[in-house]
C-alpha cells in the first residue's frame, strides 16, 4: 500500500510540474519530497488569481485576502457569536470610543525572525492612508484623526506623511485617536488592511518593494516558501512558521493555494480529490454539490445583501413610502432565492445581515410576499404605471431582475422594463445625468462586520456626497441615531441605537432588501474540520488531515 | 448559431454566371409552347420551381412561420407578455399537458414564448433585407449605369463598408445606441447599414452587363432618359441575381439578429426573440436543456428554410446550372 501511494504522489507531482512548466512558470518542485509520509503533502486550497501583488494594504478583494490571511495574524479574530476577540493583540481598550489603546502580545515575530512591534502597525497604517501610495484599502483608515491631512482627496497634496492620531507608546503599545468617536472600531481591526508591515517591506524610495509584494514576510501561521510570480505561477506554496506563537495545525505543515481561472475546473478537481478546499463553487453546481459532497458541503450566511435601489433623489414618483412598500410586498423573495439562486441566497428580512450581530429575524414586515396587499397599496398611492429596473449586465443579475420584474408586472398590474447597463457605474452615471430615473439593482458587501456598516455608508446623509448613498435618502432622525451609536462607549450599547436606525429604514424602505448572500464551500475527504470565519477565510489551525 | 457567417459573405461563386445570362427566355418544348408566347425568365423559373421538393418544403415552412408571426394566438392560448402566465416556482419543469415544451428559467411557458419569438425574427429578417436591397440596388444601378467617376467613388465607398466585419460593426452600432431607440428598429438599422454592399456589387455587375445589350442601345436611340433606361429596362433585367441574394441573406440576417440578442445588444426584454431566449437559457443548459434547445431548433429551421428557398430560386433563375 505504501509503495502505491508514494508512486501516485510522485506521478501526480510530475504531472503538476509539467502543467506548470507548460504555463511558462519556473515553479517545479512543489512538495517533491512528499513520498515519505502524509503530513508533508500540502493541503490544497482553491483561489482565483489575486488582483494585485500580495500587499495587505492594497488588497480589498477576496482572493488575495485569502492568501494574506494565512501569512498574517490579525489583531482581532471573530468568535462564534461574531464578536471580535484578540489574536495578535493582547487587549484593545477605550474609555470614550475615541482614544483606543492597542496592546500587542509579545512573542510574535516576523518570518525573518525579528520581533513585531507597535511601530510596524503604525508604519503599515500610515503607508496605507497616504494618498501618494494609492493603496486601495486607504478608506479603512478614514476614521483616524489626521486622515484628512495625509489623504485630502483627488487633486490636493497631502500636508503630512503620517496621521497625527497614531501614536507608538512603546514597543507593544499603540494609541489610536479617532477623529470622532466610533464604538465599533475594534471590529474593524480584523481586516486585511490592518495587518502590520515589517521595516524591510519599504524600499529606499519609500514604497513597498516588488520583492515584498511577491513574497510578503508576515507574522502569521504560514510562511511563503518562494516568491509568487503573478500571472505565471499556478500555485502558491507555504509552510507552517515554526516560531508562530498561536495555535498550529495538529498533523500537517504544508499549504498550497492553487490558482484557478474557472470555478468549474476547481469543482471538478475537488470531486477528483485533486483539491482539498473549494470556496468558489460554481452556481451551476450548487444543486448537485449537496448530493455529490454530502456532509462535506457547507452553506453559511455571508455578510452581503442584494437590494432594489430606489432613486429617491431623482424621481418624485417613488417619494410616497406606500409605493415603495407596495413594490416590496410584491416581490416573492423566497421563490427567487430558491429557484433563481438555487438556494445560494436567502430571502432578506432586515437591513442588517444575519451573519452580523444586530440582525433581527423577520424585522422587515414589508419584506414578506403579499400580492393582494401590494396591489391595494399601490393603487391607493397611485404609483407609476411604467417603471424601469436597471441592472449591470456584467454581474449575473439578469435572471433575478427579470424575476422581480415579472413579480411587479403580475402583482401590481404595471409595465416593467428591465434595463441592462454595461457596468454598475453606468447606472449611477445615468442617474446623475438625469437620463435614467428607474429603480436599480444594488448590492452591499461589508467593509467590517458591524451593523453600522449596513446603515450609514448607504443611507446616511453624509454618504450622499462621499459614500455609497446612491438613492439620495436623507433622514435627520436616522443620522442622529447613527451618531449616538458611534459615540456609545461600548459596542453593545451602540448596537441598540443602530437597531433603532434600522427600524427607520424598515419603515421608510429607501432601498428594498431582496436577498442575503450565502457562502458555499466544500472540501475533500482528505481533510476535516474546515470552517469559514466571518471574513470567509479558513481557520487553518483547526483544519485536520483525515 | 452563435457565430453565423456574415450575411454578406464573399461566397456565391455563381453570381457571375448569373449576371452574364441575359433575359432571353430559352425556348422550351411542352406546356409553354401551347400558349404561343415565348415564356419569360420568370414564368420559366416558376415552372421549374414548382417541381422542386426543396422549394416546396421551404415555402411551407416559411408560410407557417409567417402565420406564426402574424397570428401567434392561433398556435397558443397563453399570452407570454402577461406576467401572470409565469410562475417562478414552476421554473424549469419539463413538458406537461398545457405546457408542451415545459417551462423556462423564470417559470414562463416555453412553447408560447418560442411561438411569439418568431415575430421579431421574421420582422427583423424581412425589413433588414428590404433595407439592404433598396440601398444596394439603388446605388448599384446608378454606379453600373453611369460608370466612370460615379462608379469609382461609390465602389470605393462600398468597399469601406465591405471591410467592416458585419457582425462586429452591427455589435458596435447596437451597443452604442442601446436603450436610446426601439431595440428592434436598432437591430434593423445596425444590420441594414452594414449589409448592403453585396447587393450593390451584384446589381452593379448585372447592370454593366445589361447596359451594352441591344435593347438598351435601342431605347437610348429612341430618346429614353437615364431614369427610364435604368428603371424600365435595366432594373427588370438585372433583378434575378439580386432576388437570389436577398432570399439567402434573409436567413443570414435572422441568424445575425439572434447573435446580437445573444450578446445582449439585440432585442431586449420584455420583447421576445429566439436569440434572447438562447442567451437566457445558456447558463443553466446542463440543468435544463429544453429552454435552449427549442428556440435554437426553431432558429435553425427558419434560417435553413430561407437559405433552401434562396438556393432553389437561384437554380431556377440560372439555367446554366441545370
Amino acid at each position: 500500500m505504501r509503495v502505491t501511494k508514494g508512486a501516485q504522489i510522485v506521478a501526480g507531482t510530475a504531472l503538476l510540474a509539467l502543467a506548470v512548466a507548460a504555463c511558462g512558470g519556473g515553479a517545479s518542485d512543489s512538495g517533491g519530497t512528499a513520498a515519505g509520509g502524509g503530513d508533508t503533502t500540502p493541503v490544497r486550497m482553491e483561489i482565483g488569481e489575486p488582483q494585485e501583488l500580495l500587499v495587505p494594504q492594497n488588497t480589498t478583494e477576496t482572493e488575495g485576502s485569502e492568501v494574506l490571511a494565512a501569512l498574517f495574524s490579525p489583531l482581532v479574530g471573530y468568535d462564534e457569536n461574531k464578536q471580535p476577540v484578540e489574536e495578535a493583540a493582547e487587549s484593545v481598550t477605550t474609555e470614550d470610543s475615541k482614544v483606543w489603546t492597542i496592546k500587542l502580545k509579545s512573542g510574535y515575530t516576523w518570518h525573518d525572525g525579528t520581533a513585531v512591534t507597535a511601530a510596524d502597525y503604525a508604519r503599515a497604517w500610515n503607508y496605507a492612508a497616504l494618498q501618494d501610495n494609492a493603496m486601495s484599502a486607504s478608506y479603512f483608515f478614514g476614521r483616524i484623526d489626521g486622515y484628512e491631512d495625509v489623504h485630502p482627496g483627488e487633486g490636493k497634496k497631502p500636508s503630512a506623511k503620517e496621521m497625527k492620531g497614531l501614536k507608538v507608546v512603546d514597543d507593544l503599545t499603540l494609541e489610536v485617536t479617532l477623529a470622532a468617536p466610533f464604538s465599533q472600531f475594534k471590529t474593524m481591526l480584523g481586516y486585511t488592511a490592518f495587518y502590520p508591515l515589517p521595516e524591510s517591506a519599504i524600499g529606499p524610495d519609500g514604497k513597498v518593494t516588488q520583492a515584498y509584494g511577491e513574497q510578503p514576510i508576515g507574522q502569521g501561521l504560514f510562511k511563503l516558501d518562494k516568491p509568487y510570480k503573478k500571472g505565471t505561477d499556478a500555485t502558491i506554496e507555504a509552510s507552517v512558521y515554526d516560531k508562530f506563537p498561536g495555535k498550529k495545525p495538529s498533523n500537517w505543515t504544508k499549504l498550497q493555494f492553487k490558482v484557478y481561472t474557472s470555478a468549474e475546473t476547481a469543482y471538478n478537481d475537488l470531486q477528483a480529490e485533486n483539491l482539498d478546499v473549494d470556496d468558489s463553487l460554481p452556481p451551476s453546481a450548487i444543486a448537485s454539490a449537496k448530493a455529490a459532497l454530502g456532509d462535506r458541503y457547507f452553506d453559511e450566511p455571508d455578510a452581503s445583501i442584494g437590494y432594489i435601489g430606489v432613486p429617491l433623489k431623482y424621481n418624485p414618483d417613488f417619494q410616497d413610502v406606500q409605493v415603495r412598500r407596495a413594490i416590496s410586498l410584491a416581490i416573492d423573495r423566497k421563490t427567487i432565492a430558491e429557484t433563481v439562486f438555487s438556494g445560494t441566497r436567502a430571502p432578506a428580512d432586515d437591513f442588517i445581515n444575519p451573519a452580523i450581530p444586530g440582525y433581527r429575524q423577520g424585522a422587515c414586515d414589508a419584506c414578506t410576499y403579499n400580492p393582494a396587499e401590494a396591489k391595494k397599496l399601490y393603487d391607493e398611492a397611485g404609483g407609476p404605471k411604467n417603471i424601469e429596473v436597471g441592472y449591470n449586465a456584467d454581474g449575473g443579475h439578469k435572471e433575478w431582475i427579470e424575476a422581480v420584474a415579472n413579480n411587479l408586472r403580475a402583482n401590481l398590474g404595471i409595465e416593467v422594463t428591465p434595463k441592462p447597463f454595461e457596468k454598475f457605474q453606468g447606472i449611477l452615471d445615468a442617474l446623475d445625468g438625469k437620463e435614467y430615473k428607474g429603480l436599480f439593482r444594488m448590492g452591499w458587501a461589508i467593509d467590517y462586520p458591524a451593523a453600522e456598516n449596513y446603515l450609514s455608508p448607504i443611507f446616511g446623509t453624509g454618504a450622499i456626497e462621499s459614500g455609497s448613498n446612491y438613492g439620495g435618502y436623507s433622514n435627520k432622525e436616522f443620522d442622529e441615531l447613527i451618531k449616538k451609536g458611534d459615540q456609545a462607549t461600548d459596542a453593545a450599547e451602540g448596537l441598540k441605537f443602530y437597531q433603532q436606525a434600522d427600524d427607520i429604514l424598515i419603515k421608510e424602505l429607501p432601498y428594498i432588501p431582496v436577498y442575503f448572500y450565502r457562502s458555499n464551500f466544500g472540501h475533500s475527504t482528505k481533510v476535516k474540520n474546515v470552517k469559514l470565519n466571518l471574513l470567509n477565510q479558513i481557520d487553518w489551525a483547526d483544519v485536520e488531515k483525515a | 448559431m452563435s457565430n453565423p457567417t456574415p450575411p454578406v459573405g464573399p461566397g456565391l461563386p455563381d453570381t457571375q454566371t448569373l449576371v452574364t445570362e441575359p433575359t432571353r427566355a430559352p425556348e422550351r418544348e411542352g406546356k409553354k409552347a401551347k400558349t404561343g408566347k415565348p415564356a419569360s425568365l420568370w414564368t420559366d423559373a416558376w415552372y421549374d420551381l414548382r417541381r422542386r421538393p426543396m422549394f416546396i418544403l421551404s415555402v411551407i415552412i416559411i408560410f407557417v412561420l409567417l402565420v406564426m408571426s402574424f397570428w401567434p394566438s392561433l398556435f397558443t392560448s397563453i399570452d407570454p407578455f402577461n406576467a401572470r402566465s409565469c410562475d417562478l416556482s414552476t421554473a424549469r419543469q419539463g413538458p406537461s399537458p398545457g405546457h408542451l415544451f415545459g417551462r423556462d428559467n423564470l417559470g414562463c411557458d416555453l412553447y408560447a414564448r418560442t411561438i411569439y419569438g418568431a415575430r421579431n425574427s421574421i420582422i427583423i429578417g424581412v425589413f433588414t433585407t428590404i433595407v439592404t436591397t433598396l440601398i444596394g440596388s439603388l446605388l448599384g444601378i446608378i454606379a453600373g449605369y453611369k460608370g466612370g467617376a460615379v462608379d469609382a467613388v461609390s465602389s470605393r465607398f462600398t468597399e469601406i463598408f465591405f471591410a467592416i466585419p458585419a457582425i462586429l460593426g452591427a455589435l458596435l452600432i447596437a451597443a452604442t445606441f442601446r436603450g436610446r431607440a426601439n431595440s428592434i428598429l436598432l437591430v434593423i438599422v445596425a444590420l441594414g447599414v452594414l449589409g448592403w454592399p453585396m447587393t450593390y456589387r451584384i446589381m452593379r455587375a448585372a447592370v454593366i452587363t445589361a447596359k451594352s445589350q441591344d435593347f438598351v442601345v435601342a431605347a437610348r436611340a429612341l430618346g429614353a432618359g437615364a431614369g427610364r433606361i435604368m428603371f424600365r429596362h435595366l432594373l427588370p433585367n438585372s433583378l434575378a441575381p439580386v432576388i437570389v441574394v436577398a432570399t439567402i441573406n434573409l436567413g443570414g440576417f435572422i441568424a445575425a439578429e439572434a447573435a446580437l440578442s445573444f450578446l445582449g445588444v439585440g432585442v431586449l426584454s420584455p420583447d421576445i426573440s429566439w436569440g434572447l431566449m438562447i442567451a437566457d437559457a445558456r447558463n443553466r443548459f446542463l440543468e435544463a436543456p429544453l429552454p435552449l434547445v427549442f428556440p435554437a431548433a426553431f432558429l435553425c429551421v427558419t434560417v435553413l428554410a430561407f437559405i433552401m428557398m434562396g438556393d432553389a430560386v437561384r437554380d431556377a433563375l440560372d439555367p446554366k446550372l441545370r
